[in-house]
């Protein structure tokens, strides 16, 4: 995607950048295809700051996001996406579930 | 309303049900499965979408109704009239439209010989018209399906004769419903599944609470376990003359994760308008196929929708609809995302029970199904189509 730098509060999350998708078929491609490890550091980046994220983004309608404030909403959504490996399951997967493909999102 | 504490209470509130085993042989019976085509999808009314899938005129949207052996093309005319019609050119029966949706500007026009047709449905241009015998296009416009709209919810019927209209059809379900305001809140996700499973078999799957605290018990640790309630026994059931409905209550002590506490209070969305809740969590199963299950959110509530579309005796489509109060800030949406991608773990693990439940059932090992009181629901569907199907003819349950 194009590279559009962080507002400057938020460029420490600059390393993280390649989690910054506009869809949840990539966000949940990108969590698959990641290391435990990875996913963990992207967390630990992003959690502590996700309260003043979204103070951020909602200054504004989530309509009219400006175009530097886009990338890290979509870093917010990835973050929703890793949510439970990180919580819950300590693992990019679920346990007991279909093949994660079969679970078509339609977009 | 109030755990249950009271053991078998249903089937002493609902007795002309019974208490026996239920026969699983619907389930694997591809004869089952051909008379189902016409004796329950042919003679009850079926979901097929919403009115916000065709807002606009000259929008439609295309229902494959494997089931039926019929493609249905659901069309806003101009005068605004939500119309149905088989997806099936007059010509020599082409399959008309082969996009999943779009809009009419103008004309429809078939692929082979490009008739075309306006958002009436009326056959409007004919190619090289005078080299026809006869032809009088006002007689040759598409097919109609009986097509009706409840609550925004459009449903077809595909019967020569549908025996009742779609509100004799809900009943009481669409009492119950009566201004409930599902127009307020926006489709924002949509799944589909294909499965190795009988429609029937995934819906059954779904229409219970019995599972959760021990199916679920990785994506929602905690959450199905109540001090005073340990098996999640039902807060509520009603059942309607062809459909039902099932209630639970949440543990609101169990601690959320630290993403959820936080998306608790971005959870802000509002239509300022509640719906009609039984429970926190209820379960409708609209005969035969649909289901609107409702949550009691913090702020507000939302819904989602299923449908449990046959493909073939084991196999079948479980299309799944998110719909949430119109987020207006990132943070709002960001609630919603989060409570969406949760469910999606716990459908995810879903998908699984229902294909290993068809394996089960396929080797025969097992003729019947064992249903306790708070499946009384799955008994109450299985009575249902009983008696559209006359299958087991009082043999059986
Ligand atoms: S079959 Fe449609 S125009 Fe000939
Ligand atoms: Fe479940």
């Amino acid at each position: 995607m194009a590279e559009v730098p962080l507002p400057e509060p938020f460029q420490s999350l600059e390393p993280f950048s390649a989690w910054a998708l506009a869809t949840e078929r990539e966000r949940r491609a990108k969590r698959l295809s990641s290391s435990m490890e990875e996913i963990q550091a992207f967390y630990d980046a992003l959690f502590p700051q996700l309260e003043a994220v979204v103070a951020y983004l909602d200054q504004f309608p989530l309509d009219q996001l400006p175009a530097e404030a886009q990338p890290l909403y979509y870093l917010t959504l990835s973050l929703v996406e890793v949510t439970s490996a990180v919580e819950l399951y300590h693992n990019p997967h679920i346990f007991e579930a279909i093949e994660p493909t079969r679970f078509r999102r339609v977009e | 309303m109030q755990a249950a504490t009271e053991n078998r209470r249903w089937s002493k509130e609902y007795p002309e049900l019974g208490t026996g085993p239920v026969p699983a042989e619907s389930c694997i019976s591809p004869e089952y499965f051909e008379l189902e085509r016409e004796r329950v999808f042919r003679r009850t009314w079926l979901n097929v979408g919403r009115v916000d899938d065709v807002p606009n005129a000259g929008d439609f949207f295309v229902r494959e109704l494997a089931v039926c052996k019929t493609s249905i093309l659901v069309i806003r005319g101009k005068d605004g009239v939500i119309r149905g019609f088989h997806n099936v050119c007059s010509h020599r029966s082409n399959k008309l439209v082969w996009e999943e949706r779009g809009t009419c500007r103008g004309a429809l026009a078939c692929h082979f010989h490009s008739w075309g047709y306006n958002a009436q449905g009326q056959l409007t241009g004919v190619p090289d018209e005078e080299n026809f015998h006869d032809l009088d296009k006002s007689k040759l416009g598409l097919s109609p399906v009986t097509t009706d709209v409840w609550e925004g919810f459009i449903f077809v019927h595909l019967g020569p004769q549908p025996q009742e209209t779609l509100i004799d059809y809900l009943g009481g379900v669409a009492e119950q419903f009566k201004g409930a305001t599902f127009h307020k809140r926006r489709l924002t996700h949509t799944y589909k599944v294909e499965e190795q499973a009988n429609w029937k078999v995934a819906l059954d799957a779904q229409n219970e609470a019995y599972h959760l605290p021990f199916q679920h018990r990785y994506s929602f640790p905690g959450m199905f376990v109540l001090k005073d309630n340990r098996y999640l026994r039902l807060s509520g059931v009603k059942l309607y003359n062809h459909h039902a409905v099932w209630s639970t209550t949440y543990n609101s002590e169990s601690t959320p994760t630290p993403t959820g506490a936080l998306m608790n209070q971005l959870n802000t969305a509002t239509t300022n308008s509640r719906l009609p809740m039984l429970g926190d969590f209820d379960f409708f199963v609209i005969f035969p196929n649909f289901v609107i299950l409702q949550f009691r959110g913090i702020e507000d509530d939302y819904y989602m929708t299923y449908n449990f579309w046959p493909l073939a005796v084991n196999r079948c489509i479980w299309e799944i609809k998110f719909h949430f109060p119109p987020a207006e800030t990132a943070g709002q949406r960001l609630s919603q995302e989060y409570l969406k991608h949760r469910i999606c773990d716990v459908l995810q693990e879903d998908a699984v029970a229902h294909e290993t439940l068809q394996t089960g059932l396929n080797s025969r090992a097992k003729t019947h199904l064992i249903l306790q009181d708070d499946e009384i629901q799955i008994r109450h569907f299985h009575t249902v189509l009983e008696d559209y199907m006359g299958f087991f003819n009082g043999r059986g349950h």
